[in-house]
């Protein structure tokens, strides 16, 4: 499994298309496949948002995504850094925060490859 | 030694300034800087102590006047975190110069501690205009964020709990 993380537009999606020769048809989009079938995919893009559905649809988001990643071991997974920034006033929007970062630090341990993209430029940090 | 480490919300910020406290075979002391407001305040302490309690560490708890804690001679604290800390000090107490008070305070403390871990936060990552108070806490936690750094050896970001060290080294400590 291999994990890509870095802020927004930051040029993640292109820098993997690039690198990891994924097709359109090999991406799933976080915010809109449906959840079944991620396991279907070589990568899945907006994984933040993804977990932010799996709440809003009363899902544990760290369990799916065990299950998610036990099923395609060779899953990857790209997803934004939110866990910046003042602590938002809305609950469900500080416990997606918090969810973010529960569920990167299990994808960042299990991953054999965490890269970090800021400006279009990748920054292995596993 | 101080050691400044930042990183978004749950990204194993506490976790690695443990493993960098468990190093050191002196007592453990941990600065909870965090008001039980609510719910949430209340289940992420409990996490922490749970956390800590494996670790032998003996927790004060301190909300503003870090100044005023008396600590023995070659230590190891944990202060958690600047961000509220700040908080506290500027929307509590009303100080004025919560910058400067909170960095005369870490270097008082510094001088009993054999190893000083500070955990912070980005707070002004998010771009967002917000009202005059919030921004200038934004403001002060950067200079206090820029002041701590120069006075710390080490500095670490977190990212999905991999450390990655912007400044010095932790030599033999497997993070």
């Amino acid at each position: 499994m291999i994990l890509i993380t870095g802020g927004a537009y930051q040029g993640k999606n292109r820098y993997a298309a690039e690198k990891y020769n994924l097709d359109i048809g090999d991406i799933a989009d976080g915010e809109s496949v449906e959840i079944n079938s991620i396991s279907d995919y070589r990568c899945v893009k907006n994984f933040h948002i993804l977990i932010k559905r799996l709440l809003d649809s009363g899902e544990n988001p760290l369990e799916s995504t065990q299950k998610l990643v036990g099923e395609n071991p060779n899953i990857i997974i790209i997803m934004n850094d939110i866990g910046g920034g003042i602590i938002p006033l809305e609950k469900s929007e500080r416990i997606w925060r918090e969810q973010v970062g529960i569920v990167g630090c299990f994808l960042a341990r299990q991953a054999e490859c965490v890269e970090r993209i800021i400006c279009g430029i990748g920054m292995r940090i596993k | 030694m101080l050691v400044l480490i930042t990183g978004g919300s749950k990204n194993g910020k506490s976790l690695i300034a443990e493993k960098i406290i468990e190093n050191y075979d002196v007592p453990r002391f941990y600065i909870a800087t965090m008001q039980p407001f609510g719910e949430e305040a209340y289940a992420a302490i409990e996490r922490h102590r749970k956390m800590r309690k494996s670790r032998n560490f003996e927790t004060i708890e301190k909300y503003t006047d870090i100044d005023e804690i008396v600590l023995p001679e070659k230590c190891a604290v944990l202060l958690e975190c600047a961000c509220n800390l700040c908080a506290n000090e500027m929307f509590s107490a009303n100080e004025k110069n919560p910058v400067d008070k909170i960095i005369s305070g870490v270097e008082k403390l510094m001088k009993r501690a054999e190893i000083f871990v500070i955990v912070t936060n980005q707070v002004g990552e998010d771009g967002i205009e917000y009202p005059d108070s919030t921004m200038k806490y934004i403001e002060n936690m950067g200079k206090i964020n820029l002041k701590l750094s120069e006075m710390a050896g080490v500095v670490i970001e977190t990212v999905y709990g991999i450390p990655m060290f912007l400044k010095g080294e932790i030599s033999g400590c497997i993070l």
